[in-house]
This record gives structure tokens, C-alpha cells and sequence, in this order.
């Protein structure tokens, strides 16, 4: 950690994810554009325009949908903890692939000089009475607007500005604007171009988003349903069933989870909510003496739940003890950075 | 996350996954036959 802080920090591991990025992207468009020009040549400028309105399109689909395949992905797996780190690139990068889709979907219009139509399109409302002949751009547009305020408040500034609680609720708002995409494509062009790649696009891709999230749903539900409590404590269970330095997660009856973690001799737990994003601290290892969040490495100290100086983040901790051989937590929360870990034996 | 979050998880994501399934089957049933090839439609 450096000691001077700085909102924006680039590193290494940052540069090769957004490098990687970048790669994928122009690579995607690239043969897009290569492998419709050479199958079909376009026949005048409107029609060389939609190919980039589809290209720039695809592309955004399939963005958005390993965008919403890596949170339940890392939680069902920690091997994919690394598309996680810098996902807000990757949000920000889709709105721009979708901000071109759109910029080449206004030029298709001029380049007929019938921009005016775009515009009766969207207000002949009788169409919006139709499932089938439904105005689909609206939907698109609806969806880009999620885009740009998920872009836009992106940034750690916002972050901060609004909680993390706040923060997160709002970027949920990605859900919607995924189903949004995915009937936007199926009331437009699928509509009219008969290829069976799209309907293959869309079902697998939003099967494959819902599915990952169903079951991620399904283990968590599972785990929370499987603490048992003594009164007013939670059993963990023997100090040796919490591996070395990780963690076992419990469930509070309030519903908030808890880490337990343990150091070699010594025991703390915190709550499984990291300050930064709200990333799950529980699912995080003991590196160099201090856990660290498995989203973005935010570090705190296991005795107290305070960040290492010079930050100032601080954790809830909670009173720990062992009891018959058993590794028991008190649920009710301490103030933020109370030292609260014991050590095994001596309690 | 939060309990919240995950309470948010668990709603939403089954009420989209059967609107978004039940308007993507209604969007690939209803839509339009393909046109005849140019042959059958001259015939």
C-alpha cells in the first residue's frame, strides 16, 4: 500500500485487464465486420452503416453479458475473482461500444436523409398497443440510458458520495436494462432478419445469465439457512474447522453475515461487508497479516477490523469465544475498528 | 452484500428470467413467415 492516496490508482494487473479489454473488443468487431463484408458485400451506404449498427450491437450483448455472468461466476467459483477486479472498465467500455451503436444507427438515418423517421417511429402510438410491430428502439434507448448512469457514476467518487448500500442498489439497475437489451433485439431485428444465430444469441445468452444467477441464488440461500444458534450466540463450530487464515461465514438472525477468520492461534470476526464495495470479506484470505477483500484487495487488521494506517477504513467486529471446544460469536455488532479477536487456548 | 441486496437478488432475478423467456418465445413464434423466394411468388 502506498501511502499517499489517490481516488484513481492504476496498477499493473489494471492495464493488462483493460489491455485484454480492448483487444477483445476491436478483435470482435474486426471479424464481425470482416466476415459479413466478405459473405455479403454491401450494396450502397445505408446498408455498409448497418453492418456497424449490428457489429457495434452484438458486441455490446455479448459485453453485457459476461459483464452479468462474473459476479455470480466468482461466487460460485473464486478462479474467477480476476474478471471481477476491474469490472467498472468493463462497464464503462460497453456503454461505449453501445454509445457507436447508436451514433451509427442516427447516421443510418441521415445517410438516407430521412432522420425525420426516426422521430415518427418513436411517437406513432398506436404501436406501442403491439407486442409484434412494438416501437423495439424505445426499449434500446431506455437500456442506453441505464448504460450512461451506471457509466457515470462509476467512479470511487460516487462510490463514496452515495454508500456503498446506495451505490450497489442503483447498479442493480444493470438487470433491467440486460432484459431491456434482449427484447430490444428480439422485437427488432430479429423480426425481420431470419438467421438463427440471433435467437441462439439471445436464449443462450440470457439463459446462461439467469441460470449463473439461480444457482449463485440457490448456494447463498443455502448457506444462510444453515447456522445453528445457541442462545444469543452463534455456534461456528471447533477452532480447527476454520481453515488458516480464511475464513467460515455465518448467518446473524437479522440475516447480515459474519466472518470468522483465523490466524494461525487467533481468532476475530468481522462483518462479511468490505467498506469499499460491500464485497464479501469472508470469502477473502490472511495475506501479510491483514484480511484482504477478494473484490479489490481492501485490507483490515483481524484484531480490530481497522484498515492498516495510512487508510481509514474501518469494520464491525463482534465478540468472539470458544466454548466446549466451539468457536461461538456474539451476533450483535461492535462499533466499527473494537478489538474484539482471542486468542485459541487462552481465550 | 447485504441482505438486502441479496433479498433484491432473489426477487428480481426470477421474475426476469420468466418475462424475459415468456417475451422472447412470444417475440420468435409471433413473428412474421419469411417471404417466398421471387420463383413462387411470380407463380
Amino acid at each position: 500500500m502506498s501511502v499517499g492516496f489517490r481516488a484513481v490508482q492504476w496498477n499493473r494487473d489494471k492495464i493488462v485487464y483493460d489491455a485484454i479489454l480492448l483487444a477483445g473488443v476491436a478483435g470482435f468487431i474486426g471479424i464481425f465486420l470482416v466476415v459479413s463484408f466478405v459473405n455479403r458485400p454491401p450494396k450502397d451506404r445505408p446498408d455498409e452503416i448497418d453492418r456497424f449498427i449490428r457489429a457495434f450491437g452484438a458486441c455490446a450483448f455479448v459485453m453485457l453479458t459476461v459483464i452479468l455472468c462474473i459476479g455470480p461466476l466468482a461466487r460460485l467459483s473464486p478462479r474467477f475473482l480476476p474478471l471481477l477486479y476491474n469490472r467498472r472498465h468493463f462497464g464503462v467500455l460497453t456503454f461505449i461500444v453501445a454509445a457507436l451503436h447508436v451514433w451509427f444507427m442516427i447516421e443510418w438515418y441521415r445517410a438516407q436523409g430521412n432522420l425525420p423517421n426516426l422521430l415518427v417511429e418513436l411517437t406513432t402510438w398506436g404501436d406501442y398497443l403491439k407486442f409484434v410491430g412494438f416501437p423495439f428502439k424505445v426499449l434500446g434507448m431506455a437500456a442506453f440510458a441505464i448504460l450512461f448512469v451506471m457509466a457515470a457514476t462509476s467512479h470511487d467518487f460516487w462510490l463514496m458520495f452515495m454508500k456503498p448500500p446506495a451505490w450497489k442498489a442503483l447498479h442493480m439497475a444493470l438487470y433491467v436494462a440486460y432484459g431491456l437489451v434482449v427484447m430490444h433485439v428480439a422485437l427488432g431485428i430479429m423480426q425481420y432478419d431470419r438467421s438463427p444465430l440471433i435467437p441462439a444469441m439471445l436464449f443462450g445468452g440470457f439463459g446462461l445469465v439467469a441460470l449463473l444467477h439461480l444457482l449463485a441464488g440457490m448456494r447463498d440461500r443455502r448457506h444462510d439457512s444453515g447456522t445453528v444458534i445457541n442462545p444469543g450466540w452463534i455456534a461456528v463450530g471447533p477452532p480447527q474447522s476454520i481453515p488458516d487464515k480464511c475464513a467460515r461465514i455465518v448467518t446473524a438472525p437479522d440475516g447480515e453475515r459474519i466472518a470468522v477468520f483465523r490466524d494461525g492461534d487467533r481468532i476475530g470476526a468481522l462483518t462479511n461487508l468490505c467498506a469499499h464495495q460491500n464485497g464479501p470479506i469472508g470469502e477473502g484470505r490472511i495475506v501479510d497479516g491483514c484480511i484482504a477483500c477478494p473484490w479489490h484487495g481492501y485490507q483490515y487488521r483481524l484484531e480490530d477490523g481497522c484498515a492498516p494506517p495510512p487508510f481509514t477504513e474501518k469494520l464491525a467486529t463482534y465478540r468472539v469465544r470458544i466454548q466446549r471446544g466451539v468457536v461461538e460469536v456474539d451476533p450483535a455488532p461492535l462499533p466499527p475498528g473494537t478489538p474484539a479477536a482471542i486468542t485459541w487456548g487462552r481465550g | 452484500m447485504t441482505r438486502k441486496h441479496r433479498s433484491i437478488h432473489r426477487l428480481i432475478w426470477p421474475i426476469l428470467a420468466f418475462a424475459v423467456g415468456l417475451g422472447l418465445t412470444f417475440a420468435l413464434t409471433l413473428r412474421a413467415p419469411p417471404e417466398p423466394p421471387a420463383q413462387e411468388r411470380a407463380t
